[in-house]
């Protein structure tokens, strides 16, 4: 196969994918409302993939995005229940939200590495909830609440995932804010000989990640309570949507808008595929598992494959 | 007459659009120093690069001891006999200065395969003994000071008894006395019949010790001559390429139509654009330089290596640290911290390492060329594309970069125009002050012309130029003013119409043959106490008070039985933390051991529930779990070196298709009502034996065998110091991740074969999350993240500490979710102490 045949074929891999992933849901979907509510869980992934994917172009990475959204969860309801108005205690979720991830910001800044500071942190938060709420779950909230969940008929979360990507599109692709970030990720030590704020910039992206894990947790807990067991693993489907999109994990290359196909990839084929399990006997969650987690480092060898080539 | 031992035969070597060596022929004679000199750019660099087997000749070969030969590598070059002492040398940072120079030859090994410790310290203090310097060969190299760093290398090589022993610039970072031993050394090396190729700029000392002088000039052989007789005048001249005329006659120029202006455009009134005064830097590097330039003129700065210019840009730019000091612009005195700062203040700095520090290869020209003044180019907050396309245009136009296109990656343009694109980049901003550092160096000579007009059209129109180069013509044919640094001070400061290379290359050189003479740094705390590295020894103090406390403030703590329970975790733990810790230590990370070890116990499992005799399945059940456990960390390995994925993206999605297949053996049921002699291994239940002691201590062990006592163990811990300091001692990077990958893999494997003999049950959700345990063990005992670094004893310390914290916690009441809070504060508490310690080493 000659160079071009094989590049074509590695930058349309995603989007076969996401072909796949549509059909399997339109023939195998039997309530179509249904998708609605399942596309719920999607679209909170996708609202913190939205930054992840900032943080990963600057070369770093974020995994302490699920511990923050269970610890902001978990403030809210343990504020609320203490007898604080519903407003005020949204409030506290999301500074708390802000307070986690700009620590993490910090804690890079110092010159820790990304990858060991939001692995302990993430450990941190996730312990600092549990401890909050006694390892229980909060779920004794007012009925109004769950219909605050829905706004204009769609559910929040489709909302803050639509606002958090079209916020970062504008600020990553439309501003000098963006370009710093794929300096920083090509050449960090050039990024700074050129006059780029190179920590401002980087403490901006994780308090921004905590920011949006503290929106979350406000729309997740009005939804479903505070269930500080709830969001572990989030960090790891969050990042594979940034990766399936074809942004690199070294940083400098990719793009938000990819993380959206990305999103869209691993939303539809799962969705897909677990309607097709009802089906087909041995499509169980295993199989699920095993197709998503192959075609992510598929996916990811592709895209190293493609970036390479164009050098 | 005696035969050279090494000869270059017609040798030519091409870069994109530069002919660094041209037909050049060149032989050293054994017992001789034969010295290399030429002005940057000469081809000195090439020559020596190709002896070494960094490089391959386009054309011509090379001889040693009068046969042919092809220097392949560095390992051949040194496998031949030939030592080199580069000027800025990979080494291993994290491993001992005894380890780095026993690598170079390979670790000596006895008949078991084990390295032989005690030779490789007593060699490398014999080497170090001849240096007469307090260095201590059991501290880790990065802790050596650069001089001592070359001491040791050179040290390193008069061991080796090499036959030929390659000097690039060995006395530009040492003191007077230190370069005596040196010479010293060299004598001692022309005794035993030691070829010696001796490159330096300082013409005081290659006068002194030279045998035969060769000049090199812009890539071809000007002469060789024996060194008696020969002048500094005669040297400079065939370096430079014109006639010295006495002192006060100028150096003629060859541009006719760009002649150095014997008039200034600038008045004696003009106050100064730039007024330093008095600068300082933290590091001593800066030594209380003051000086003015004025608009439109170009001061050039030049000096050897080690005089500290570019440390006075960096100061003044702000990337230094300042200790004293006022840099005036305009006659404003901003506060200048960062780049950013200076960019305000109307400072702009070329970089010297272009690839380094100046461009970001894989993004655009365009991105490249606008970068640092997005500012103006944005339309209040958001970016114009337009204006930064028109910008860059502009610049590309103006300073001729030749391109394809804007949108192009700027690493596939040629290193000229890489130059003019960040040279452009800085001349958007509008500056005041311009400072380029080494503006041309490594340029064809087509686009040093070009950026020496472009910097005097920057000068014509008002800016205040400094050109720092270690080029004498450049400095004395482009510059006005000529500022000389010597030491990290101002030693000297000329009219460049009225200099001579003569006064300039004089000033430069140190009185005597001396360095730097900075008071060597203070003393610092010892690395290691009773052989156990600091860290190690606060983990054991951290363990002693703890399970102390614990025995004090609960019954039944120290009893048999919960004893053997506590050391039976450790164990368990012990031996995950090794599987994570074999990865980190070569550089990588592996969060699929959860998953890994949950594979391995589903497959024994499913074995061991076979209808055959416990006898056989036990057996095979033990050994498919390793196995399965091994091949899962090769994958692992593999994909990422063959797909050339961060392994953290690999081993998540590892992670997560092992979990999968997991499930699927599983079929959703639950493994237990295994062969009661399978729980043996791990407890016996009738004496409370437990097994799993036992296994652990003995895994502890092997692996500590192999990463401290064998070669493939501490070319783990090579490749995570310095993978390319690695390839350059013959360390295959590839296959050593392989092996670390598999010993994670293969240890994971145990730890499932140990945890379904305990427990005698196993869910698909068995490890699930166990990985941050696994890392947090590691990390806590020592291992960094980025590799090279770690004991095994760090690990079991690491895991005791852990468990008993968990004990703690249970007592306290608190669920093990909550124990994940103090396990990621453990984690933060480690790693900012590391970082602080090494901050505070430095």
């Amino acid at each position: 196969m000659s160079h071009s045949w094989k590049r074509a074929l590695a930058t349309l891999f995603p989007w076969c994918l996401l072909a796949c992933g549509i059909i399997l849901v339109a023939t195998q979907v039997e309530r179509p409302g249904a998708l609605v509510h399942l596309g719920v869980q999607k679209a909170r992934i996708g609202a913190l993939a939205a930054v992840m994917t900032a943080i990963i172009l600057t070369g770093g990475i974020d995994l302490s995005v699920g511990s923050m959204v269970a610890l902001s969860s978990v403030v809210m309801g343990v504020v609320w229940n203490a007898g604080v108005p519903a407003e005020v205690a949204a409030l506290t979720a999301i500074a708390a939200g802000f307070t986690a991830g700009a620590t993490n910001g910090v804690l890079v800044v110092i010159g820790l590495s990304p990858l060991v500071a939001t692995l302990a942190t993430m450990a941190f938060y996730s312990g600092l909830a549990m401890l909050l709420s006694g390892a229980r779950k909060i779920t004794e909230f007012p009925e109004t609440w769950l219909d605050a969940c829905t706004f204009g008929g769609v559910p929040n979360e489709y909302w803050l995932l639509l606002a958090t990507f079209v916020v970062a599109i504008v600020i990553v692709h439309g501003t000098r804010f963006g370009n710093w970030c794929y300096a920083i990720g090509d050449n960090p030590i050039a990024a700074r000989f050129a006059a780029v704020p190179v920590n401002w910039t980087q403490w901006w992206l994780y308090a921004a990640s905590g920011l949006v894990a503290g929106f979350l947790a406000v729309v997740y807990t009005m939804r479903q309570g505070a269930n500080p067991t709830a969001h572990q693993g989030l960090e790891l489907q969050v990042i594979a949507c940034v990766v399936v999109g074809g942004t690199l994990i070294t940083g400098g290359r990719g793009s938000i808008p990819r993380t959206l196909l990305g999103l869209a990839v691993i939303s539809s084929l799962d969705i897909g595929l677990s309607f097709l399990s009802f089906k087909v006997e041995f499509l169980t969650a295993d199989a699920r598992l095993m197709v998503i987690g192959a075609l992510l480092v598929l996916v990811a060898v592709g895209n190293e494959w493609l970036a390479r080539s164009r050098e | 007459m005696k035969a050279p031992v090494l000869q270059l035969v017609d040798v030519t070597r091409r870069f994109p659009g530069v002919l660094a060596l041209d037909d050049v022929s060149f032989d050293v004679l054994p017992g001789e120093v034969h010295a290399l000199v030429g002005e940057n750019g000469a081809g000195k660099s090439t020559l020596i690069n190709l002896v070494s087997g960094v490089l391959q000749p386009d054309s011509g070969h090379l001889q040693f001891a009068g046969t042919r030969v092809n220097v392949a590598d560095p390992v051949a070059a040194r496998r031949l006999g030939i030592a080199t002492v580069h000027q800025e040398a990979d080494f291993f940072p994290t491993l001992s200065v005894a380890e780095n120079m026993a690598l170079l030859q390979g670790l000596p090994v006895n008949r078991l395969g084990l390295i032989r410790w005690d030779d490789v310290h007593a060699q490398a203090r014999r080497a170090v003994d001849a240096i007469g310097e307090p260095i201590d060969v059991g501290q880790p190299a990065s802790q050596l000071s650069i001089a001592h760093r070359h001491m040791v290398q050179i040290a390193a090589a008069v061991q080796q008894q090499a036959q030929v022993v390659i000097l690039d610039e060995p006395t530009s970072a040492l003191t007077a006395v230190e370069a005596e031993w040196l010479f010293a050394q060299i004598d001692r090396m022309k005794e035993n019949s030691v070829g010696i190729v001796y490159i330096s700029h300082r013409q005081e000392e290659v006068l002194r010790l030279a045998d035969r002088i060769t000049v090199l000039r812009d890539g071809r052989r000007i002469w060789t001559k024996a060194a008696e007789g020969v002048t500094t005048d005669a040297l400079i001249q065939a370096m430079v390429g014109r006639e010295v005329q006495g002192t006060s006659d100028p150096v003629p120029t060859t541009d006719a139509d760009d002649p150095r202006r014997a008039d200034s455009h600038t008045s004696p009134d003009d106050a100064p654009r730039l007024r330093v005064r008095n600068l300082n830097d933290v590091d001593g590097r800066v030594c209380n330089v003051s000086f003015d330039v004025r608009a439109g003129e170009i001061v050039g700065v030049y000096g050897l290596v080690g005089a500290g210019r570019t440390e006075l840009a960096h100061t003044i730019f702000g990337i230094g640290h300042r200790a004293s000091g006022i840099v005036e612009v305009d006659g404003l005195t901003p506060t200048i911290r960062s780049p950013r700062d200076a960019l305000g203040a109307g400072i702009a700095y070329v970089p010297e390492d272009r690839l380094r520090q100046g461009i970001c290869r894989s993004l655009s020209l365009r991105f490249n060329t606008v970068i640092s003044t997005l500012n103006r180019l944005s339309r209040g907050w958001f970016a114009d594309r337009n204006a930064e396309r028109e910008a860059a245009r502009n610049v590309v136009d103006q300073l001729a970069v030749r391109h394809r296109s804007l949108e192009q990656p700027i690493g596939q343009l040629s290193g000229g125009n890489q130059q003019k694109v960040v040279l452009g980049r800085w001349l958007l901003s509008e500056p005041k002050v311009l400072i380029l550092d080494e503006p041309t160096r490594g340029i064809d000579v087509g686009a040093k012309a070009e950026i020496h007009q472009l910097l005097r059209h920057e000068a014509e129109r008002g800016t205040a130029v400094v050109m720092i180069s270690s080029e004498l013509p450049e400095v004395l044919q482009h510059s006005d003013r000529i500022l000389v640094l010597r030491n990290g001070e101002l030693a000297a400061s000329f009219d460049a119409a009225s200099a001579t290379a003569m006064e300039v290359a004089a000033a430069a050189l140190p009185q005597t043959a001396a360095g730097p003479t900075k008071a060597r740094r203070a003393a610092r705390l010892p690395g290691t106490v009773m052989g156990l590295p600091l860290g190690e020894l606060g983990l054991l103090l951290m363990v002693i008070v703890l399970a102390a406390w614990l025995g004090l403030t609960s019954d039944g703590f120290f009893q048999a039985g919960n004893l053997t329970l506590l050391l039976a975790d450790i164990a368990l733990w012990t031996i995950l933390g090794l599987a994570a810790a074999t990865v980190i230590v070569a550089g990588g990370i592996d969060i699929s051991v959860g998953s890994l070890l949950a594979l391995a116990a589903a497959c024994a499992g499913l074995i061991l529930k076979q209808p055959m005799s416990p006898a056989v399945t036990i057996p095979l059940a033990i050994g498919v779990a390793l196995l399965v456990g091994t091949a899962g960390g090769l994958v692992n390995g593999a994909t990422s070196l063959l797909g050339r994925v961060h392994p953290i993206v690999v081993t998540l999605g590892m992670m997560i298709l092992y979990r999968g297949l997991v499930i699927a053996l599983l079929r959703g049921q639950q493994i237990s009502y295994l062969p009661r002699s399978f729980g043996y291994l791990a407890i016996h239940a009738e004496s409370g034996f437990r097994g799993t002691i036992v296994i652990g201590a003995l895994a502890a062990l092997l692996v500590h065998v192999v990463l401290s006592r064998t070669r493939t163990g501490r070319h783990l811990y090579a490749i995570g110091s310095s993978p390319t300091a690695a390839r350059l001692v013959g360390i295959s990077p590839a296959r050593t991740w392989l092996v670390a990958f598999g010993i994670g893999g293969l240890l994971a494997g145990l730890a499932g074969v140990i945890e379904l003999s305990s427990s005698m049950q196993m869910q698909a959700q068995l490890a699930n999350g166990w990985e941050l345990q696994a890392i947090a063990v590691a990390v806590i005992g020592g291992f960094s993240i980025t590799g090279g670094r770690g004991h095994v004893v760090g690990v079991v310390l690491g895991s005791a500490l852990l468990r008993l914290v968990h004990s703690a916690l249970v007592r306290w009441e608190i669920s093990g979710d909550q124990v994940r809070f103090v396990v990621g504060g453990m984690i933060l508490v480690v790693v900012l102490l590391d970082l602080v310690w090494r901050r505070w080493q430095r």
